[in-house]
């Protein structure tokens, strides 16, 4: 069943990292050739994730399997993690990010009447939680900050 | 979703749906970005945001059925998770700094659970329902849309909150906090630097422009500003995910049910 559901994994995010390559060579300039180790490092860190996440068992989401892995191997303490970074920037991030969102532009059509009824007030909303965020910062920024004599 | 049902089984076979995909990544990267300057900020026009519009006018059209808008779901997740092993390798490289940036900047991030208390009730008062845990969680960057996309699907309630609070975010997110935040810094009694370790609560042209202000307001505390400023931005980076698993997500669940079962009485 794990081997099954490699495999599919892989070949799902060998098509994503193809289009993506090819978004990163129209928008960045970046030649899918030099680009190619770092997208295969990526794949590897994901399935990796994805591995850990189904022996694992313990409900913890996959994506953070993912980021730790990918600090990991990229820390300087970590052998030959130069060569991680090198060809990782390579790939940019945006590069990633825009397949992402044509996926989900194609999927959310599904519950657009819903996402209209947010309509207005999700402005609201989502001015708010900018506000609440930045100001939550600030006030415990400035707490720590005068505790520690630093302002 | 649960990742146990294996909905990705045979979904490479829908080449439609890659291939309307490859093609609408090219032309939006071939058309690149724009960046509108308003006061301090700038309308940012990313190439993922007419992926999106061209997306979902896809979706309209005879060239999508429901079944690649079905297949897209789980596909999702998987570039969100390319896209997190990148955050990772960016903040690899740095762990150094993140570790010496210190107490400080760590607990400010809690910070983050300010909205929790300003927009959660907000939210619910306007009649939102289960959207407005995924728009209210977190400031809902890239990390905090792969956490609800995980839990619960991107055409879940939540899901389309938080992809409402992300899209916000990436077009008006740098005006927003660009205009806001000189604003504050001025008005308010915090110190300056204070607002510059905030500025760094969301994704980098929001910290560009948040304390790009502050430093107009505040032109001899720029060395500082820039360097507060920076160093939070890395690290929402890297503890965003963790404060929104541990702390975001769990206390807006509790607050959301709380507040409901009282209204409901």
């Amino acid at each position: 069943m794990l081997l099954k559901n490699i495999q599919e994994w892989t070949l799902l995010l060998v098509i994503f990292g193809f289009t993506a390559l090819i978004g990163n060579w129209a928008g960045y300039e970046i030649l899918p050739l030099k680009a190619i180790p770092g997208m295969i490092v990526l794949i590897l860190i994901c399935l990796a994730g994805f591995i850990l996440r189904e022996l694992i068992p313990i409900n913890f989401p996959s994506i953070a399997y993912i980021s730790i892995i990918g600090v990991l191997v990229s820390m300087p303490w970590m052998p030959g993690s130069e060569k991680i970074v090198e060809w990782t920037s390579e790939v940019q991030l945006l590069a990633l990010a825009t397949p992402i969102l044509a996926y989900a532009g194609i999927a959310i059509g599904r519950s657009w009447t819903d996402f209209m009824k947010l309509g207005w007030r999700s402005i609201v909303v989502a001015s708010l939680v900018m506000l609440g965020t930045f100001l939550g910062s600030a006030l415990i920024a400035e707490i720590i900050l005068r505790f520690q004599g630093i302002i | 979703m649960s990742e146990n049902s294996n909905p990705i089984f045979g979904l490479w076979k829908d080449w439609r749906l890659h291939a309307l995909v490859f093609i609408t990544v090219i032309i939006t990267e071939a058309i690149g970005t724009f960046s509108i300057p308003i006061g301090p900020g700038v309308i940012l026009l990313l190439p993922m945001l007419y992926a999106l519009i061209i997306g979902l006018v896809l979706y309209f059209t005879p060239l999508v059925k429901e079944k690649q808008s079905k297949n897209a779901e789980p596909i999702i997740v998987l570039g969100v998770a390319l896209l997190l092993a990148k955050i990772g390798v960016i903040i690899g490289p740095s762990l150094p700094e993140v570790i010496e940036a210190g107490p400080a900047l760590v607990l400010q991030e809690l910070g983050n659970l300010g909205t929790i208390l300003l927009a959660l009730p907000v939210a619910i008062w306007l009649g939102l329902k289960r959207e407005a845990v995924g728009m209210t969680h977190s400031i809902g960057r890239e990390p905090n849309v792969g956490l609800i996309m995980d839990k619960f699907g991107i055409n879940s309630p939540e899901g389309r909150g938080v992809m409402a609070m992300y899209i916000f975010g990436t077009v008006f997110g740098a005006v927003f906090l660009g205009l806001i935040s000189g604003f504050l810094a001025t008005i308010t009694p915090l110190h300056p630097l204070s607002f510059a370790m905030a500025s760094g609560v969301g994704s980098g042209s929001m910290m560009a422009a948040a304390s790009g202000s502050l430093v107009a307001a505040f032109p001899e505390l720029e060395t500082q500003i820039v360097a507060f400023a920076g160093a939070s931005n890395l690290l929402s980076l890297s503890t965003g995910l963790w404060v929104s698993i541990f702390i975001g997500l769990p206390l807006t669940e509790k607050i959301y049910t709380m507040m409901t079962r009282k209204k409901s009485k």
